[in-house]
């Protein structure tokens, strides 16, 4: 939708009656929703801050959206997490998504714990994360990337030019990286097992995904010079 | 039928017995000091009571190895023990109570039998565990069997009788079995009271002789599969006869009971053709053991869903599992329920896995956890899992 808007504003046709077509197609993308309606606010947290300011008196009569199947009151709910089970998603097979981070966090647990146990002196127990929801923070922020190869074609050649990325952005690469090393393993490993063996390793800033981070600014620095072409 | 049967035979047969208790229980306030009250340090189930209810309390290594190595804890709760680097039972009602009853029934009466039952995940053959425990603390001879899902619906190999016709032999799990047993009972079969009543003849060059050692019975039918069903059978009959005369007292503790009676195995025969359980040879000398025509002896039970096949967990009740034919062998049997946590219960599995680093505290825990898994102990486990 806004593609098409853009292409109408840029090209300049129906200038007068653009507001009249903007009336016409569907302002929402796919929602069934309005564009009136606001988001939830799920988080108990949240509402206790709404209310001592008093604004929550002001969304009461509001329309709202209901909220999603994964968004809940619980303290366990992290945006983050459900964000990774939804990449890690195929075919739209959430239970079987869910199952397996659910079990990655158990298998991290569990790794983490063996070696908790196996420590002999307090210092070095202080220092294993035994917070599966820890571990798996420091693994995705460890992972992001600051910067990405994008082929540019100039002078009928493409080169590959550094070019700096969003935040969403490298969050996603980030945890894509991540599954995609689930992945890569022998056949009798269980994802979740080899998952949970990259985070704690990507956690502690060591291991395969952190290498492919490394490698990739590598490369854009040993590219650099092909930096102006960004905008030249 | 009363409702809470055990509850009535321990209220009579406390009467002689209050007197030690209420002694026993100042001691063990007084002697230790409980620094945390999800944990005791009673490490032995014969000093257990009602005080500890809820209380995790350690199984030793030593007893583990003992008792529980090839198999008899679910598998589950073993990965739990290897990661939270020991095991620890918690002490609930259910065992209280058969352990109850048993140190006050009459062994020279016909052998009680206890029947656990409750829903999946509830913790019966935890329950069972505990009895066990206790069992080997009193020197009890164990005839335990740790599955009996494991013969009927998942066997290694099948085999025709040679002594029975139209029977079926599972002689590698025989076997396996009787490996179980000598492990669980080895300071009691070397004993040298423990001797067979009669000959066993296999086969025209091998018998084994009148009064020669239990032991070496099981070692025959360890050293020669193709006899191990049999051997099985044997062993069933002369523990009868032994404790009959008083030579041991017997424990038979069996999981998954209602396995003997489902009439749909995974055992076939030659043709493929399914076979009854009642047609598997082991079945008869465990359903001999359950009869009540011998004394010095308890029998426990556990029925569960679990044993039979998906299509059928209707219900939990002993009636339903048992079927008829079942539960007119076991008639009468002291039913005893094993329930979900109770909020104590939740409360202090909970602290235990905050002690064991097993879980994150965070505000409303406790609540949020008792709820979504309705305080079913195998639930809970799943949803601390990944917290």
């Amino acid at each position: 939708m806004a593609t098409i808007k853009t292409f109408f504003s840029k090209s300049g046709l129906f200038k007068q009656r653009i507001c009249v077509i903007k009336s016409c197609i569907q302002q929402n993308g796919m929602s069934s929703y309005p564009s009136f309606y606001i988001n939830p606010i799920y988080k108990k947290e949240e509402q206790e801050q709404l209310k001592k300011e008093g604004e929550l008196s002001k969304l009461t009569h509001v329309p709202t959206r209901a909220a999603l199947n994964d968004q809940t009151c619980s303290f366990t709910q992290d945006p983050d997490l459900n964000l990774f089970t939804n990449y890690c998603m195929s075919d739209g097979k959430k239970v079987l998504a869910r199952s397996q981070v659910e079990q990655t966090l158990e298998s991290i647990k569990r790794l983490q714990l063996e070696k908790y146990h196996k420590c002999k002196t307090d210092e070095d127990r202080a220092k294993i994360e035994l917070n599966p929801k820890v571990v798996f923070h420091k693994a995705v922020e460890n992972c992001k990337p600051i910067l990405q190869l994008t082929p540019i074609k100039r002078g009928g050649v493409k080169y590959q030019v550094p070019v700096p990325i969003t935040a969403k952005r490298a969050q996603f690469m980030s945890m894509k990286w991540l599954i995609s090393a689930g992945k890569e393993k022998e056949k009798p490993v269980r994802f979740h097992l080899q998952l949970a063996r990259e985070l704690i390793d990507a956690s502690n800033n060591s291991g395969r995904v952190v290498k492919k981070k490394q490698d990739l600014h590598k490369q854009c620095e040993a590219n650099r010079a092909y930096a102006h072409y960004r905008w030249s | 039928m009363l409702k809470r049967p055990e509850r009535f035979i321990i209220k009579c047969a406390q009467l002689h017995n209050s007197y030690i208790q209420s002694l026993h229980t100042t001691v063990c306030l007084s002697s230790q000091e409980r620094l945390q009250s999800f944990r005791t340090n009673e490490e032995n189930p014969l000093n257990h009571n009602e005080s500890n209810t809820a209380q995790f309390y350690k199984l030793l290594e030593s007893d583990k190895a003992k008792l529980f190595v090839h198999g008899g804890l679910p598998k589950s709760f073993e990965t739990q023990a290897k990661t939270f680097n020991e095991t620890c039972l918690m002490i609930r009602q259910p065992a209280l109570d058969v352990i109850n009853c048993m140190k006050n029934i009459d062994y020279n009466k016909p052998a009680v039998r206890f029947v656990l039952y409750g829903k999946k995940g509830t913790g019966k053959s935890l329950a069972m565990a505990h009895i066990l425990h206790y069992a080997f603390k009193q020197d009890f001879l164990i005839v335990h069997v740790p599955w009996v899902g494991n013969w009927m619906r998942r066997c290694k190999e099948q085999s025709n009788s040679e002594s029975k016709e139209g029977y079926i032999d599972i002689n590698l799990d025989a076997a396996g079995w009787l490996l179980h047993f000598k492990t669980q009972n080895a300071h009691i079969l070397s004993k040298p009271k423990l001797k067979t009543s009669r000959d066993h003849v296999w086969s025209k060059r091998e018998t084994t002789p009148k009064d020669s050692p239990l032991l070496e019975l099981i070692e025959h039918g360890i050293a020669r599969i193709k006899y191990a069903s049999e051997t099985v059978n044997a062993i069933c009959e002369e523990i009868k006869i032994l404790s009959n005369d008083g030579k041991c007292r017997t424990i038979v503790a069996i999981d998954g009971y209602n396995a003997f009676f489902y009439r749909i195995t995974r055992v076939f025969t030659v043709k493929k053709e399914p076979v009854l359980p009642e047609k598997v040879t082991l079945t008869e000398g465990f359903l001999n053991l359950t009869k009540f025509d011998w004394k010095n002896g308890v029998i426990i039970v556990t029925v569960d869903e679990i044993a039979i096949a998906e299509k059928d967990q209707i219900s939990h009740l002993p009636r339903y599992l048992l079927g008829k034919q079942g539960f007119e062998h076991l008639d009468p049997f002291v039913p005893i329920l094993v329930s979900n946590y109770t909020k104590k219960e939740v409360l202090s599995c909970l602290d235990y896995y905050k002690e064991r680093k097993w879980i994150q505290p965070y505000p409303g825990l406790e609540n949020e956890v008792e709820f979504v898994s309705a305080s079913n102990p195998y639930k809970l486990m799943k949803i601390c899992a990944s917290l």
